[in-house]
């Protein structure tokens, strides 16, 4: 099969799709800007192959690391509109879910310079709340253009879960999901029996937990105690 | 490892298309078609000397509705000769190969050696050219809906598309353009002459003939030259001949396959037209056994040990599935035919780049979601049905409810199965 010959090299071609990409400039310097030294290091956008790293990490349910990957790559993410580019919006989704899972508080010494930690440490409670509303916003984002998928409501009702005054919208969320086993993930299991036994809904803690335990695998203790344990 | 692979590539493959220049395209010369096949072909299975063409079987399919139709089925993401201009190299999943084997593909050395080995399987498909002069337009019908393996040294098949049987006339129609091969007798022609002459021509060198007494030239695949290779992958089992060529068309291609098709790697050599005929004749009339279909293998027990999801991902889902179910967002929104849709799907949206993903599912013909894991009727989850469906439509046992995957490459194995279904036995641990 012949093909018409296309720009070789893959410098040029990163430019132009780093500006498609991240709808920020048409200017190649938008790819690095001015967000320091590090981009000294790379020839071309590197931000694809961050995000993808960082994805990796939290799916191996290394939170700081993905936090820290995504952050070291994007110091502005929390401004950085995902609108305009899937890069970003997936930036802010691994953040987003890093962020729920650890509660608003991530420990980023060491792995990320002090001027881009910010509040992400979450010292005081007003940081961890504030980092849980903005996890939320950033996740129902992505949820408003993806609308019909399940993995990302699950991650948007683990979050809204988190927060006082949106636990039943949460609720609501993953009741419709658990009644086609649409859950995506056991945090999801586990954020669903933490609603019920707020809601005094014994069996339905149980059977929520028992799921959240055979999909944790080995990771089980994110599910808390077996019944058995409690009784 | 294979999931980081997939992830380079998939942002190399973004960052391509920002610069893919769109090519001229080549449009086809299509007339519009009554094809007719010859008759007599189907026939001949009986033994008997096949005679000049019967009165032609009107074929009455649209060629403009059938060239719209390969555009929509997107034929030309794998087969050169369908008259429509190459695509994208983002969707040309037999030319992407083909430029990554050839180290044209813009990637590092590195990652280039890497990859090799993986498309060295999916790296040729039979051009579409001048069917018209080759393949009867009947056959062509019946197997755009129902594909059957032909060669046997080629590891992809064609994929069971979702074409009526409507629509394959159409297609049919435009791909054979209102050509049609002379009709040709061949009364007196000598089978066994042409037994003699696929044994000292040394065809078996590049042809399986399954069926018959074997030919003593048997084709060595992976030794040679890489055209010797690819001709080797790209030749039919030549049990099939009857079913899809008439006398006519035969027999003009034995004689100069050149002249026929452009460009084919059958060689040409150099028969006189009688050779020609005795050959013709052999092929489409000496009695054949019984074909020998794969057997289904059996359906292990589910294990007792622990299975994770990084086993499932490293044996089965990393390995082909994820090439058509993948993330859509790192392809400017083309997740593969599984998942936002192509080669004529509606879109599914089965996503199986990540765990949370496998577990959120796909649109059922009502476009609702349902879970992969939901049990069909006899209990089995629709995930493991669809595996086992192309271990049946290997054994010649088509499912019209349940296309088998991976979509038109090898069946799993039954230890490869055991392991999905005991995973999803197991609540599907992360
Ligand atoms: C995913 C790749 C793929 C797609 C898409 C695809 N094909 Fe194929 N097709 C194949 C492969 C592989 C074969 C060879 C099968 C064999 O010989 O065993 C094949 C064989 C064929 C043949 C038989 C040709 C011969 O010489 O034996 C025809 C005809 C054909 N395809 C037509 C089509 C048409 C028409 C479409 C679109 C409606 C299409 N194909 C789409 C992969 C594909
Ligand atoms: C832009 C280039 C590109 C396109 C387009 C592409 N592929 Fe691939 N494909 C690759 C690369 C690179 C690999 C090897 C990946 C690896 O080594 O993990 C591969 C590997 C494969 C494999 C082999 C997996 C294995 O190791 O057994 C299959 C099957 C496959 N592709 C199918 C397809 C199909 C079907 C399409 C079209 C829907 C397609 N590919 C389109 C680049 C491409
Ligand atoms: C170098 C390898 C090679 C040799 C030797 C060879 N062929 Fe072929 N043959 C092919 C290939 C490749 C094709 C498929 C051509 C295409 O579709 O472009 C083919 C196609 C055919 C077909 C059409 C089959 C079909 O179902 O479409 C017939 C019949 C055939 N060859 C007969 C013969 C005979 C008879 C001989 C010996 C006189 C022979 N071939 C020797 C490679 C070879
Ligand atoms: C060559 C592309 C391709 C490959 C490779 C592939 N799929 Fe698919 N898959 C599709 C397409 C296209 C559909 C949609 C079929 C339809 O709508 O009928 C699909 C649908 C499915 C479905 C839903 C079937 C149903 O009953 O509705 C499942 C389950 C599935 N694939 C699993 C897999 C698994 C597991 C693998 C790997 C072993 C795999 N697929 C590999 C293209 C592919």
């Amino acid at each position: 099969m012949t093909h018409p010959k296309r720009i070789p090299g893959s410098f040029l071609a990163a430019l132009t799709a780093c500006a498609a990409l991240t709808g920020l400039s048409s200017s190649a310097l938008a790819c690095g800007g001015d967000w320091g030294p590090a981009m000294l290091e790379y020839e071309q956008d590197h931000r694809p192959f961050a995000v993808s790293l960082a994805e990796q990490q939290l799916e191996d349910g290394k939170l700081v690391a993905a936090a820290a990957s995504v952050i070291r790559s994007m110091p502005h993410v929390r401004t950085l509109s995902a609108k305009k580019s899937t890069v970003v919006a997936r930036a802010q989704r691994t953040l987003a879910v890093a962020l729920v899972r650890s509660g608003g508080a991530l420990s980023l010494k060491g792995q990320v310079p002090v001027y881009a930690r910010g509040k992400w440490e979450g010292k005081s409670q007003a940081d961890r709340q504030a980092n849980l509303e903005w996890a939320a916003g950033a996740l129902r984002a992505v949820s408003a253009t993806k609308a019909d998928d399940p993995s990302v409501k699950t991650e948007l009702a683990e979050a809204l879960a988190r927060l006082e005054s949106h636990r039943q919208e949460a609720r609501g969320i993953l009741e419709e999901l658990a009644k086609k086993d649409l859950i995506a993930s056991p945090e999801g299991y586990a954020a669903l029996a933490e609603l019920r036994r707020a809601a005094g809904d014994e069996p339905g803690q149980r059977a929520a937990a028992e799921r959240c335990r055979a999909m944790a695998g080995e990771g089980a203790g994110l599910c808390g105690a077996p019944a058995s344990a409690k009784s | 490892m294979r999931v980081t692979t997939t992830a380079v590539l998939l942002a190399t493959v973004t960052l391509l298309a920002a610069c893919d220049d769109k090519p001229t395209p080549t449009p086809a010369s299509s007339p519009s078609v009554s094809a007719a096949p010859s008759g007599g072909a189907r026939a001949l299975t009986s033994g008997a000397l096949p005679h000049a063409a019967a009165a032609p079987v009107a074929l009455a399919g649209d060629a403009a509705e059938g060239q719209r139709l390969v555009e929509q089925y997107e034929c030309s993401r794998c087969h050169q000769g369908t008259g429509q201009p190459a695509p994208k190299l983002a969707l040309d999943c037999v030319g992407c190969h083909q430029q990554i084997l050839a180290g044209k593909f813009p990637a590092s050395p590195a990652k280039l050696a890497e990859w090799k080995p993986h498309v060295a399987y999916y790296q040729e498909t039979p051009s579409l050219e001048a069917l018209g002069r080759r393949l009867e337009p009947a056959y062509l019908v019946a197997f755009l809906q129902r594909p059957e393996d032909v060669r046997p040294h080629l590891v992809p098949s064609m994929p069971r598309l979702p074409l009526s049987a409507e629509q394959a006339t159409h297609v049919a129609a435009y791909l054979t353009r209102g050509e049609r091969p002379k009709a040709q007798r061949l009364d007196g022609a000598d089978p066994a002459h042409g037994r003699a002459l696929l044994e000292n021509k040394s065809c078996g060198s590049c042809h399986e003939f399954s069926g018959v007494a074997p030919l003593t030239a048997r084709p060595k695949p992976g030794v040679g030259s890489e055209e010797q290779q690819r001709a080797i992958r790209l030749a039919p089992d030549l049990r099939h001949t009857r079913d899809r060529w008439s006398p006519g068309a035969l027999v003009e291609w034995l004689l100069e396959p050149e002249r026929v098709k452009p460009g084919t790697l059958m060689p040409s050599h150099s028969l006189s037209p009688a050779e020609a005929r005795d050959l013709a004749a052999y092929l489409l009339t000496t009695p054949l056994e019984p074909p020998r279909l794969k057997a289904l293998p059996v359906r292990l027990p589910v294990l007792s040990r622990r299975v994770r999801y990084a086993e499932v991902v490293e044996q089965v889902i990393g390995v082909t599935c994820r090439h058509c179910h993948g993330d859509a967002d790192l392809t400017l929104g083309d997740g593969g035919p599984g998942n936002t849709g192509g080669f004529g799907f509606t879109p599914r949206r089965m996503d199986l780049s990540t765990y949370e993903r496998t577990n959120a599912g796909l649109l059922n013909a009502q476009g609702e979601r349902e879970s992969v894991f939901a049990k069909l009727p006899d209990g089995t989850p629709r995930l493991v049905a669809s595996l086992i469906a192309r271990q049946r439509e290997e054994a010649g046992q088509v499912d019209p409810q349940v296309r088998g995957m991976p979509l038109g490459l090898p069946a799993l194995s039954a230890e490869q199965v055991q392991l999905v279904e005991s995973w999803v036995a197991q609540g599907r641990p992360r």
